[in-house]
């Protein structure tokens, strides 16, 4: 009798035990992943696609942290961050000019080793400019998450209402603008808006149009902007200025200010990224649905078009304590499957050619079709591990310019002057 | 009082309280209007359709009970380490014979008013070689060196003000130094005592560029830092920054409208005194 | 008597030094080694280019690069404008509200939380809120310039609109701290003072300047010192207001030191202005020493 209470006891006490250490076990295998992402780059859309991947991996919880609306906001934080050495951050989406500064810092884990042999059969699989800029000394320093470019969106509705075409030229595009602000009179609708505040966007302000004047940063090895191609650049904004197509407060203008106006039906032409065809097409408060159009950015008359390329990147922190399971999360976030949830969602453009072509895709973004050949053609700003003093350099300088406190030449000069030290 | 002054004592007190509150007023009504109304131009004063969306969201995008945590836990340890410290070093230079003594005043005064700013390079630098970055206790140390200044001078003046002979009184009933500074001193001294934990508090809870740069992981973050670095999906959410800045205002407006009396009196018998 | 100590009073040299201990731990902690970091880092590179591990003795050349470069010179030119337009601005402003303050009041709880108030506020938030006063099209600022009928200002994208409006929030801030010490020795004037003036036959005018000045100049050269402190470090409200715009305009030299390390990661450099900066308040620093001083050797 005894000795069969006591067989049970044990049975049950075993088993018991049996479960606690399953459930021990199940509960050590989880493990919590921390992205962090910019404001800007859709975290709610993020959010969808990780729990995804949480459904598919039942012992991985991905948290998302949201910081900085702007990139170099979200630089400047995660500088402080990752300076001490900080393990909060196991992902980090980066902006397309961030890997090479990273990879000098040693901030971002190498991901050879974790491709393995599969690593050029990866790589190839991506846009050649995606490719470069996430290889940093022959090291894959992160994998692309989503291309970007900026464009020319516009009031279709307006322009057809006033007869006037997309513009095939900056030229042309202040003379449609002129026409259909004096034609519809309304004091709220501003003609173009780009970014002006001293913000990363700025750079693109300034390098668009000289690259589209046949310029460029730098010349024959030497950094130089005091040249006719960089006065023409800042002149297209006078001009457009002189001409009110711009509005007076420029220099304050920041990304998504842009779109708000536009999405509020006070904005006739933007230059702005991928990101804003989604919020102005399905916003509850979108005042502008259906009636907006994306062209590629013109260049000068006579030149030849140019724009900025963008993106996002995937890193894994150099100081996470579950490396292995941050890669496999990047791939799976880097995968053409996600890419095409994040051009239907977000409008994100894709990093693999092939998703251009996808129905939804689409029929999602009708303009991907000729977004393609932009994104390939695209630019990137200057490559440098001290790319954020580079950065501010130039954004400071262009949104001094669009103040009025410098003159096009006191604001080149001064670039002239600073640039070159840090670029060295 | 005749009616002419009468009414000029109400117009100062309009003023007085108008320069004040208005600013505030002004946020907490941008905190109750719409997104929708807030585009609007020309603007609207009153808030045509007041709502909460905004405070929920403002709890909703960034841990806001947190930031208000780690301020709460900084600045009263700070508050309450700087007192004792300071306490200790004021009676040390009132009371007892020390060679040298207004030197030693004069150096803790002038280490302790060196530009914290000035430090944020080393003390980033030195506080990552502790491993103390993005902790309490990164800013704790700072904040209480911070105030060391003030609260050393106030309580100094206080002290002064006390007649020594009730310590020796004590001390010949057996008490020692120390226990005559806890038992009478310190007592004696409570507005001075007082004065200085308000401003030491206000300061640390005040404090952005330290806190800025030690301390900007997201869970360990200062209030007035969080509330900076808000952001939601758009560049600055004004909608929703008035409303955490309302959130992170009120207790601060309610802890002064429970100790204005003391505050204002600690200030007029010991700021001026020193 | 000199030479030997008593037992007495070596314990109590004994106890004070270890009463003082405490503060000298945390000043050696948090300012004293520092420092010398800090002079010990100006000497090197240590930027973004250099290797991990690696910081190359570069002698004076980030000095040199500092007293050759045109920004650093900018944020000195701002604090020290900032310096010399907010500190009396503040004395000024604070004094009126110390004076309206000190009348008597009936319900005295709207003016003392009127002063309290923007004193306890964090002064990054006073930065917060006058941004959005200022705002080109939603703020109220604008709004009532437009009723008065003129064209709305671009108040932060101007460089001297841009100035004024941080230096309004500074002075709003700041004020209500000068107005609580000013009210505090405001407080401490005898009332037949002024009765007796009164009788006297002198104009108010009269009894401001002749009785309330002179009595209320000990608070006045605290404040002004306290002000001129914290000037030299502003950083909070051009930092939430402006960012620094538009260009360099409203850039204080702590701005630059926080943009040199924080963003650019140039310690080296940030180093060296953070010494002129330092040199920069020694200067403020030393001046109230000398007060302090003088005040001490007065009966």
């Amino acid at each position: 009798m005894a000795n069969r209470r006591i067989a049970s006891r044990l049975v049950g006490t075993v088993s018991a035990l049996a479960v606690a250490l399953a459930a021990g076990a199940a509960l050590a295998q989880q493990t919590t992943l921390r992205i962090f992402t910019g404001g800007q780059q859709r975290p709610d859309v993020m959010r969808q696609i990780v729990d995804v991947y949480q459904q598919r991996n039942p012992g991985v919880k991905v948290e998302i942290e949201v910081g900085g609306a702007t990139s170099e906001q979200q630089q400047q934080y995660l500088n402080t961050v990752l300076s001490a050495k900080d393990t909060a951050l196991d992902v980090v989406l980066i902006d397309v000019i961030r890997p090479a500064q990273w990879a000098t810092q040693g901030w971002a884990e190498p991901l050879d080793g974790y491709l393995g042999a599969e690593r050029d059969a990866v790589m190839a699989r991506y846009l050649p400019a995606y490719r470069e800029a996430n290889v940093v000394d022959g090291k894959v320093m992160a994998l692309p998450y989503f291309a970007d470019a900026q464009f020319l969106y516009y009031r279709k509705d307006l322009l057809a209402k006033h007869g006037v075409e997309p513009p095939a030229n900056w030229e042309a595009l202040i003379e449609g603008a002129r026409k259909v602000l004096a034609a519809e009179g309304n004091a709220n609708l501003a003609g173009f808006q780009t970014a002006g505040a001293p913000i990363e966007g700025t750079v693109c302000t300034f390098l668009v149009p000289l690259w589209g004047a046949g310029g460029a940063l730098v010349e024959g090895g030497r950094v130089n902007v005091a040249t006719p191609a960089a006065q023409r650049a800042l002149k297209l904004w006078s001009d457009m200025r002189a001409a009110n197509v711009t509005p007076p407060n420029l220099a304050e203008i920041v990304t998504d200010r842009i779109r708000l106006n536009l999405q509020a039906g006070n904005l006739l032409y933007a230059m702005n990224w991928g990101y804003v065809w989604n919020r102005v097409e399905n916003d509850a408060d979108s005042q502008v649905k259906g009636r907006i159009g994306v062209v590629p950015l013109p260049g000068f008359v006579g030149g030849q078009p140019a724009t900025c390329i963008g993106g996002w990147q995937l890193a894994v922190s150099a100081f996470s304590k579950s490396k292995e399971e941050a890669v496999k999360l990047v791939r799976f976030l880097s995968s053409p499957e996600v890419s095409k949830m994040q051009a239907i969602f977000a409008s994100h453009l894709p990093v693999f050619p092939e998703v251009y072509d996808d129905a939804e895709v689409l029929k999602a973004n009708p303009w991907f079709k000729d977004a393609l050949p932009v994104v390939k053609t695209a630019r990137s700003r200057p490559v440098s591990p001290r790319y954020p003093e580079v950065s501010d350099i130039i954004r400071t300088n262009v949104n001094a310019f669009l103040a009025g406190t410098k003159t096009a030449e006191q604001a080149l000069g001064d670039m002239n002057g600073r640039l070159p030290r840090a670029m060295r | 009082m005749t009616l002419p002054r009468r009414r000029m004592v109400w117009i100062a007190a309009l003023i007085v309280a108008a320069n004040g509150f208005l600013p505030v007023l002004w946020i907490l009504f941008t905190s109750l209007k719409t997104e929708s109304e807030l585009m609007r131009y020309p603007i609207t004063w009153w808030p045509q359709d007041p709502t909460i969306a905004n405070y929920l969201r403002a709890f909703a995008d960034q841990p806001l009970p947190l930031f208000m945590w780690n301020s709460l836990v900084v600045a009263t340890l700070s508050t309450v380490i700087c007192v004792v410290v300071s306490a200790l070093a004021a009676y040390a230079l009132t009371r007892l014979r020390l060679p040298y003594r207004d030197l030693i005043l004069q150096s803790i005064l002038a280490i302790a008013m060196f530009p914290l700013i000035a430090l944020m390079v080393p003390l980033f630098q030195t506080m990552r070689g502790l491993g103390l970055l993005n902790t309490h206790l990164a800013l704790i140390l700072p904040y209480v060196v911070l105030s060391m200044p003030v609260c050393t001078l106030v309580m100094a003046s206080f002290f002064q003000d006390i007649p020594a002979d009730l310590e020796n009184a004590a001390m010949i009933d057996g008490c020692t130094r120390i226990g005559a500074l806890w038992r009478v001193v310190i007592p004696l001294a409570g507005p001075g005592v007082f004065t200085a934990a308000i401003l030491a508090f206000v300061n640390a809870w005040d404090e952005f560029l330290l806190a800025l740069t030690l301390n900007s992981r997201q869970t360990m973050r200062m209030l007035p830092v969080g509330i900076t670095l808000y952001q939601g999906e758009f560049a600055f959410p004004w909608p929703i920054i008035s409303a955490a800045l309302i959130v992170a205002i009120v207790p601060i407006a309610i802890l002064i409208a429970v100790f204005q009396e003391r505050v204002i009196g600690g200030l007029s018998s010991g700021g001026v005194k020193g | 008597m000199a030479g030997r100590l008593g037992p007495l009073e070596r314990g109590e040299r004994l106890l004070g030094f270890a009463m003082l201990t405490p503060a000298a731990l945390l000043l050696g902690l948090v300012v004293v080694y520092p420092v010398w970091r800090l002079l010990v880092s100006s000497f090197h590179q240590l930027d973004q280019g250099t290797r991990a591990g690696t910081a190359p003795f570069v002698g004076f050349e980030n000095y040199a690069y500092a007293f050759a470069d045109d920004r650093f010179w900018g944020a000195t030119l701002n604090t020290l404008l900032f310096v010399v337009i907010t500190v009396p601005g503040a004395v000024v402003v604070g004094l009126g509200l110390a004076l309206l303050a000190n009348l008597p009041f009936r319900v005295k709880w709207p003016v003392r939380l009127g002063l309290l108030l923007p004193w306890a506020l964090p002064v990054v938030f006073a930065g917060l809120i006058f941004r959005w006063f200022f705002e080109y099209r939603q703020g109220i600022v604008n709004d009532v310039v437009v009723a008065l009928g003129f064209e709305p200002l671009q108040w932060l994208s101007r460089p001297g609109l841009a100035f004024f409006a941080v230096c309004l929030a500074i002075v709003w801030k700041t004020s209500s701290f000068v107005a609580l010490v000013l009210l505090a020795g405001l407080q401490t004037i005898p009332r037949e003072l002024y009765e007796a003036a009164e009788v006297d036959g002198a104009t108010r005018w009269q009894r401001f300047w002749r009785i309330t000045l002179p009595l209320l100049r000990p608070a006045i050269v605290v404040a002004l010192i306290f002000r001129t402190i914290t000037a030299i470090q502003t950083f909070d409200i051009p930092y939430a207001m402006t960012g620094g715009g538009p260009g360099d305009s409203t850039e204080t030299l702590a701005m630059y030191i926080h943009k040199t390390t924080i963003d650019f990661l140039d310690f080296g450099y940030g180093s060296a202005l953070a010494v002129l900066m330092f040199a920069l308040s020694a200067v403020a620093t030393s001046v109230y020493l000398r007060h302090t001083r003088r005040r001490e050797d007065a009966p």
